[in-house]
């Protein structure tokens, strides 16, 4: 390990200027290869709260070398960094894999084709906010009480310490922005994998658990934004059904759908717009989750239709993961 | 787990399912899923030896119930009562805020008689007289003890083995390394009843899984329409509807695996998949209506109450009988720093029929044999009380130098107990059980060695006993 430079007083400037010591390699490897893991899922370094000993080697060193005095070399200019990266051929390339090289390199750590992960819990949310059109991007300001199941804080708190829910756009604000009581985390951060912020973690585990599923299917906040996602379908993607799936299908994958997905999708369409025909009752409850009404003036059972197509579009795997 | 075992056990998963992808139909798929619980249940090489309990029941008595009034008989006690404690006991040993500044430490006799029970002569309270009924089936600990003094880091140290937040949790531990026996249910259960007085605060992390992936953290089931959260469609949505949903979601994230080979879309396929068969057996499970009158002569009358304590020990057996791994109850509202003579019998009439219940419920169908209960609190109460002492009213503060615990089923002699404490109730004279011991234990029943049972994190292979724990072996069958 490096020691000290000379002179250098004993406390926090001292630990600073040993940090950023043109000697010392660890500071610019360390934070280049977190930013690696960002992009990439897995960093250079696989385990990278740990470059001691007991840590992993990297898997390829003369690229965290170079990396890291790149950052250096430009004046630990964050942003150079993220454009160096992302504008690289390793990370523009496709993320699809083909059967012979998941066999030989099934973590992809040879990065032979691009990366593929689950999102973190946060842009989850984010997204399915965000292609639903309700997104409140408001920067700043104190936290804020999204949708959660009632009685959560109320059944393990001392007294009747209940959580009160946000109202209007607040329940819209990025997942940035969302109260943190660290004994009852939000359900939905914890089903996803946020980590507990009750230890440092740099690295959290993605799992692909059921009740990710149920979260998805289930919790209000992805039915609300399912019901929006499916009156921007009506609204905005065109006169036509086909029109109107292939532009919800674009607004969440970012691609256009193949004719077996438009097949499948229409299909879906179709069994709903049939499953509510006549179902006064169960439309009128189905369209009422979550507390922003549609607009009243469209045919609610197409809406209906719609939406449950909007929320199969927000369980898609692809939806979720990173690609 | 070491890294290379960690790779083989990643590989056998990616290859089960790259097998099983190409052009599987959702119900083959299904079928298949069993293979797949069975090669995800747990790590290669565990259990260590064979097992005598194939799961644990962890019945937590949150708040932490008075040994001196319940477990620990000291009639020598009468004779002192009132006295102040004497230093040669109390040894200049640290007491929390709430009773360091009091003038006086008031010895306080229980007002509750003991009586021997069973053919061991096990001495318990008249406020168990349905425990005392088993008590030839159960290991009465009266040494246990713990290092925190106050609510949540000692229960964060009983359930984690550390005493700041963090760590995974004991459940979590048992569903990293032996997996569920079931494929419809999650391996770590949990259920939280509200006790009668005021309660702690408790948290999430109780049954959190620190810093193993979250898959292992304990799934609270709750009273109510939604047992497991958003486990419900929503209303007008029907099971058929979602039904439809799921072979059109499968459909089109089959699609996309052909194209991109990436197994994790597979594994999501088949998690949807036991998502949907949840929504069916957990209901089924948690719906005691067809339950005989006999259970709810042998729970008692808060059984048929959903929620409650009596009502979740009958679950607790529905979950044992299914397969799940670690089941873990909280009941709330032990804390009696004031009035605890009325407070605790309120709190033992909740809770002492149904625990009994499901030692003999257990025992009638031949699965406490195999399954390890554990019934206990994250610390013990003083002998002097807090605030003023009557001949009827004293409160206790909580004391962390002893208290009692009972073991009873799989792997555990009955009719045993084990430890001996002072005149006071007040520092072990015999035998002491850490808390690390007791995880050590507990392990042990499961076929698992404590020191072998690790996770790689932030540079320390880190396990539930931390750097120690000593398996009580007197107490084995």
């Amino acid at each position: 390990m490096l020691p000290p430079p000379a002179g250098a007083p004993n406390n926090r400037l001292g630990l600073a200027k040993w940090l950023v010591d043109p000697d010392n390699p660890l500071l610019a490897r360390v934070t280049v290869n977190r930013f690696w893991q960002m992009y990439f899922g897995t960093g250079i370094v696989k385990t990278v709260e740990d470059f001691g000993s007991q840590g992993e080697w990297p898997s390829h060193p003369e690229l965290l070398d170079w990396l890291a005095t790149e950052f250096v070399r430009t004046g630990w200019d964050v942003k150079a960094m993220q454009k160096l990266i992302v504008t690289s051929a390793t990370y523009r390339q496709s993320s699809a894999a083909s059967p012979e090289l998941e066999q030989r390199d099934p973590e992809n750590r040879l990065l032979a084709h691009g990366p593929r992960f689950r999102l973190p819990a946060e842009m989850i949310r984010d997204q399915a906010l965000f292609v639903a059109g309700l997104l409140y991007e408001k920067i700043g300001g104190p936290s804020v009480k999204p949708y959660q199941p009632a009685g959560l804080w109320k059944e393990l708190a001392m007294q009747d310490m209940d959580y009160v829910q946000s109202q209007g756009n607040d329940l819209h604000r990025r997942s940035l922005y969302t109260f943190w009581k660290r004994t009852i985390a939000p359900p939905m951060m914890v089903n996803f994998d946020a980590a507990a912020r009750e230890t440092c973690v740099v690295r959290e585990t993605p799992t692909n658990t059921p009740l990710q599923a149920l979260d998805l299917m289930n919790d209000v906040t992805f039915l609300e934004a399912a019901r929006f996602l499916g009156q921007r379908m009506i609204r905005e993607g065109g006169a036509n059904a086909d029109e109107r799936l292939r532009y919800g299908f674009r607004l969440v994958t970012a691609r256009m759908p193949t004719a077996a997905e438009e097949r499948l999708l229409k299909g879906d369409l179709q069994y709903h717009l049939d499953y509510f025909a006549g179902k006064a009752d169960e439309l009128k409850a189905f369209l009422s989750q979550g507390e922003f009404p549609c607009d009243p003036a469209l045919d609610q059972r197409e809406l209906a239709a719609y939406a449950s197509v909007g929320s199969l579009l927000l369980n898609l795997d692809e939806t979720v993961t990173k690609e | 787990m070491h890294p290379i075992e960690e790779r083989n056990l990643l590989l056998t998963r990616r290859h089960f399912f790259s097998r099983a992808a190409a052009g599987l139909g959702t119900a083959a798929l299904a079928s298949l899923l069993a293979s797949e619980a069975r090669a995800e249940g747990g790590l290669p090489g565990l259990p260590h030896f064979p097992p005598k309990a194939q799961r644990v029941i962890y019945l937590f008595q949150h708040g932490a119930p008075s040994q001196l009034d319940l477990f620990d008989y000291k009639p020598g006690l009468e004779k002192v009562r009132g006295a102040d404690l004497p230093e040669s006991v109390r040894m200049g040993q640290r007491l929390t805020g709430m009773t360091a500044y009091q003038a006086k430490f008031p010895t306080a006799p229980s007002v509750f008689r003991f009586a021997q029970h069973g053919e061991s002569g096990m001495w318990l309270s008249e406020l168990l007289p349905y425990t005392g009924k088993a008590a030839d089936h159960l290991c009465l600990i009266k040494t246990m003890q713990t290092e925190a003094i106050n609510h949540d880091p000692a229960v964060t140290f009983l359930q984690t083995g550390f005493q700041l937040a963090g760590r995974p949790s004991i459940g979590a531990w048992i569903a990293y390394g032996l997996g569920s026996e079931n494929q419809d249910l999650p391996a770590f259960v949990v259920m939280v009843s509200q006790g009668t007085g005021g309660s702690q605060a408790l948290a999430d992390r109780a049954w959190g899984s620190g810093f193993l992936p979250t898959r292992y953290q304990g799934v609270k089931f709750r009273s109510g329409a939604d047992p497991v959260l958003f486990l419900s469609n929503p209303e007008g949505y029907s099971a058929t509807a979602r039904r439809r949903f799921l072979d059109d979601l499968t459909g089109l994230n089959q699609i996309h695996e052909q194209q991109y080979q990436d197994p994790e879309i597979v594994t999501r396929i088949a998690q949807y998949e036991m998502a949907f068969r949840m929504q069916r057996s957990v209901p089924e499970l948690t719906d005691l209506s067809k339950e005989p009158e006999s259970t709810f002569a042998l729970y008692g009358p808060d059984a048929r109450k959903p929620g409650t304590y009596a009502a979740n020990c009958i679950l607790a057996r529905r979950l044992a009988e299914r397969g799940v791994r670690f089941i873990q109850l909280f009941h709330r509202g032990w804390d009696q720093h004031s009035n605890l003579p009325r407070d605790i019998r309120a709190q033992c009439q909740q809770t002492d029929q149904a625990s009994a219940a499901l030692v003999q419920d257990l025992k009638q169908r031949g699965l406490l044999g195999d399954t390890l209960i554990v019934w206990g609190g994250e610390f013990g109460r003083t002998v002097y009380s807090q605030g003023t002492l009557t001949a009827e009213n004293y409160g206790r503060d909580h004391h962390p130098r002893c208290f009692g615990v009972w073991l009873a089923g799989g792997g555990i002699k009955g009719g045993v107990t084990h430890g001996e404490t002072d005149e006071f109730s007040y520092n072990v004279v015999r035998d002491p059980v850490g808390v690390h011991d007791m995880h050590a234990t507990i392990l042990h029943c499961l076929g698992v060695d404590h020191t072998r049972l690790t996770y790689k994190f932030q540079g320390r292979h880190f396990r539930l006993t931390d750097v120690s724990g000593r398996v009580v072996r007197e107490i084995l069958t």
